[in-house]
């Protein structure tokens, strides 16, 4: 690849994860937080510097969990370019946040709201039409046996 | 057998030709026959090798001891309960597209781009349901967050149609309040205060229905508002549980931001519950209940879990309690165990990247607060320091359009207790009768008033008003008005009354000998005479009186 890749594996070897707020975890959140974040888990206010390294995502595990199928092949050759990817945003971690407040969004404009005024959309014959399989009134899915 | 051995008894039980595992199978704990009990009885200390031969002996135990056995196991326990409430809002449109939500329409006619989760579609926040949510964080005494966002929580499943569900992970709206109330006095009475770890907003998902071999979706009700309440595990039975429930219901009723109704589906509560032996300071394993549709299955649900959990424990089989979702089976009253999941969930989650930040300022804050009405736990401290006793109160401050009533009542000037026992008594029984609610019946606070003031006064006899009481409920009027027409002004002047029964008295010759030569009890015919003749109007406590002195008097 053409960017940098020994720069972007020396930065990956120093990646230290910074979320940028501090939360306590409920009983009923923890369970779904993902593993890498519970193991690299700092708040803005812990200043040590322990290095622990982000782990190699789990490529089978990451395409099971967004539904999308990859042949072995397909596993072996992704896997370095994803860690890349990763590697290459790692970059940021390089930009020294002592001094800037925690921000909770990227976006400097504030709300965007609408009144609870009621709109009938108005083609939905065109939204019914594109549903795959349609048995008047549902939509019909296959049986999904457990929620993911 | 002396105490020390009855004590040291282990008690186990089980179908009588099945082996011990029969709780994972049934979930059944205690078998009974014919209204009997069958346990066996298995002491505890070493058994020598005939006892080993022989099938312990069985005992017959009648269902009242069954229950005090389960008593005493439980009471080596302590139970730890925590609820997350899901409340659906009463917006009039969804929570990201102006599509409106009206429970109960046809199928996937309330549908447009963005709820469906089409492609190119963004989600834009209804300005309702943040003023919805600070009002609720407000009444649940929380912190709230001025500045808060969206995120994404990801997952497959048909009635999810982005793929991921528009929630708050990390930063709720709101945190760290709590609740206060008072439980029934049928369970023992008494005051709780439950934590509330938090609040936040997010998206319903839509409808999916089993059938056949396939599945169906409506998605109707997919982007309606909801708001999730997460208690602290400060519960420890299965009424405290049930309470905070109907505490929750009457919070959000109050607030106008939900109908909060089990059955429909606008107030769901999912049961989280372990045990631990009394004095330890682990948590045990945590079991979640789901599939609860009313504030008794809440009750009876986590009392059974308590139960099992309990038996388990205490036989050593604490292992088999895995950390797993059940079902409440109202039919057959017990847990049962979903089909087991394979690992945690991951749902990846991530700020939303279509919504801003949610920003508050402290005016908009201030200005919800301002507007709150009374909230439950204040009526209830209200009316108890006017001297209502706990039972009015509760009945009084259940129902928020009740305690509205009562307190017009009383402000049209009528007497505390009386208003109280009219609402709770005759008034609660003709709108449980003829199934209305206190805003439908006609007769009015200001009339209810007028009533009991009518009948203090002395105007009016007590069973008079009584009678009139169902024609103003029922046909509205006025007291005043009705008593005109009616003639049914009382009766007090006493010569008039001793006209009337000097009349009674000549018409009845023989009942009045019999009363003077000893049968005293026909003073209850003469009285009802009176009273007949004068069509209900003689006041009783005159009229008794002066009756005695004409019956008893020397001709």
């Amino acid at each position: 690849m053409a960017m940098g890749s020994s720069r972007a594996l020396l930065i990956l070897s120093n990646f230290k994860f910074k979320p940028t707020v501090s939360f306590s975890s409920s009983s009923s959140s923890s369970k779904s937080f993902p593993s890498f974040i519970r193991n690299n888990f700092r708040t803005r206010n812990f200043s040590a510097e322990t290095s622990s390294s982000l782990q190699p995502p789990d490529l089978p595990r990451l395409a099971e969990t967004a539904r999308i199928s990859l042949a072995p092949n397909e596993v072996e050759e992704f896997a370095p370019k994803i860690r890349q990817v990763v590697g290459w945003f790692g970059q940021l971690q390089a930009v020294d946040l002592d001094n800037v407040e925690p921000a909770i969004r990227a976006d400097t404009e504030g709300d965007n709201l609408r009144e609870d005024v009621p709109e009938t959309f108005e083609n939905k014959e065109a939204l019914i039409a594109s549903v795959p399989s349609y048995k008047e009134p549902y939509i019909k899915v296959p049986k999904v046996l457990n929620k993911e | 057998m002396t105490v020390g051995r009855l004590l040291s008894l282990k008690v186990s039980v089980f179908l009588s030709s099945v082996p011990v595992s029969v709780h994972k199978q049934t979930g059944r704990i205690l078998h009974v026959r014919n209204g009997v009990l069958y346990c066996t009885m298995k002491s505890s200390q070493s058994q020598t090798a005939t006892q080993e031969k022989q099938q312990p002996p069985k005992v017959k135990v009648p269902q009242h001891a069954l229950k005090k056995t389960v008593d005493k196991i439980t009471r080596d326990y302590e139970a730890i309960i925590g609820i997350e409430t899901h409340v659906q809002l009463s917006t009039l449109t969804k929570a990201f597209c102006s599509c409106p939500y009206n429970y109960g329409s046809q199928p996937n006619t309330s549908i447009c781009p963005i709820c469906m989760g089409l492609p190119g579609a963004l989600p834009v926040l209804n300005s309702k349901v943040i003023e919805f949510a600070v009002k609720l964080g407000l009444a649940l005494n929380c912190k709230l967050s001025l500045n808060s966002k969206f995120d994404r929580k990801q997952y497959f499943y048909p009635d999810l149609p982005k793929g991921y569900q528009i929630s708050q992970f990390d930063i709720p709206i709101a945190t760290g309040g709590y609740v206060d109330l008072d439980l029934p006095l049928e369970f023992g009475g008494g005051h709780r205060k439950f934590g509330i770890t938090r609040v936040h907003m997010e998206e319903d998902a839509g409808k999916l229905l089993h059938s056949g071999n396939g599945a169906q979706v409506d998605l109707n009700r997919a982007g309606v508002p909801l708001l999730e309440i997460v208690s602290e595990p400060d519960m420890r039975t299965g009424i405290e549980a049930a309470e905070y429930a109907a505490e929750l219901q009457r919070v959000v009723r109050y607030l106008g931001i939900s109908n909060g109704n089990m059955q429909e589906g606008s107030l769901r509560c999912d049961v989280n519950v372990s045990i631990r032996p009394i004095g330890q300071s682990e948590f045990g394993t945590k079991v979640e209940i789901k599939n609860l549709n009313s504030f008794s299955s809440i009750n009876r649900a986590i009392d059974f879990e308590i139960s099992r959990q309990a038996l388990l424990l205490s036989e050593g089989q604490g292992d088999q309690i895995v950390q797993e979702t059940r079902l409440w089976e109202e039919g057959a009253q017990k847990t049962i165990t979903m089909r087991k999941k394979e690992g945690l969930s991951d749902y990846r989650y991530f700020p939303e990247p279509d919504l801003p930040e949610v920003i508050l300022t402290q005016e908009y804050v201030d200005s919800i607060l301002k507007s709150l009405p009374e909230l439950p736990e204040m009526k209830r401290r209200r009316y108890e320091n006017m001297g209502l006793s706990m039972q009015d109160v509760l009945f009084l401050a259940n129902d928020m359009n009740v305690a509205e009533y009562f307190d017009e009542t009383l402000s049209s000037g009528a007497d505390l207790k009386l208003a109280a026992n009219w609402i709770m008594g005759d008034i609660a029984a003709y709108m449980k009768n003829e199934k209305l609610s206190i805003n439908e019946i006609k007769l009015t606070p200001k009339e209810l008033a007028e009533l009991i003031a009518s009948i203090k006064g002395g105007t009016i006899s007590g069973k008079i008003g009584k009678e009139i009481l169902f024609e103003l409920l029922a046909k509205g009027g006025t007291v005043k008005g009705l008593i005109e027409e009616k003639d049914l002004v009382q009766i007090v002047d006493p010569v008039e009354i001793g006209k009337i029964i000097d009349k009674v008295i000549s018409e009845n010759p023989k009942q009045l000998e019999q009363y003077r030569g000893g049968k005293t009890k026909l003073q209850g015919f003469f009285a009802g005479q009176v009273m007949k003749l004068s069509k209900g109007k003689a006041n009783p406590g005159l009229l008794n009186k002066i009756l005695l002195e004409k019956l008893n008097a020397k001709n």
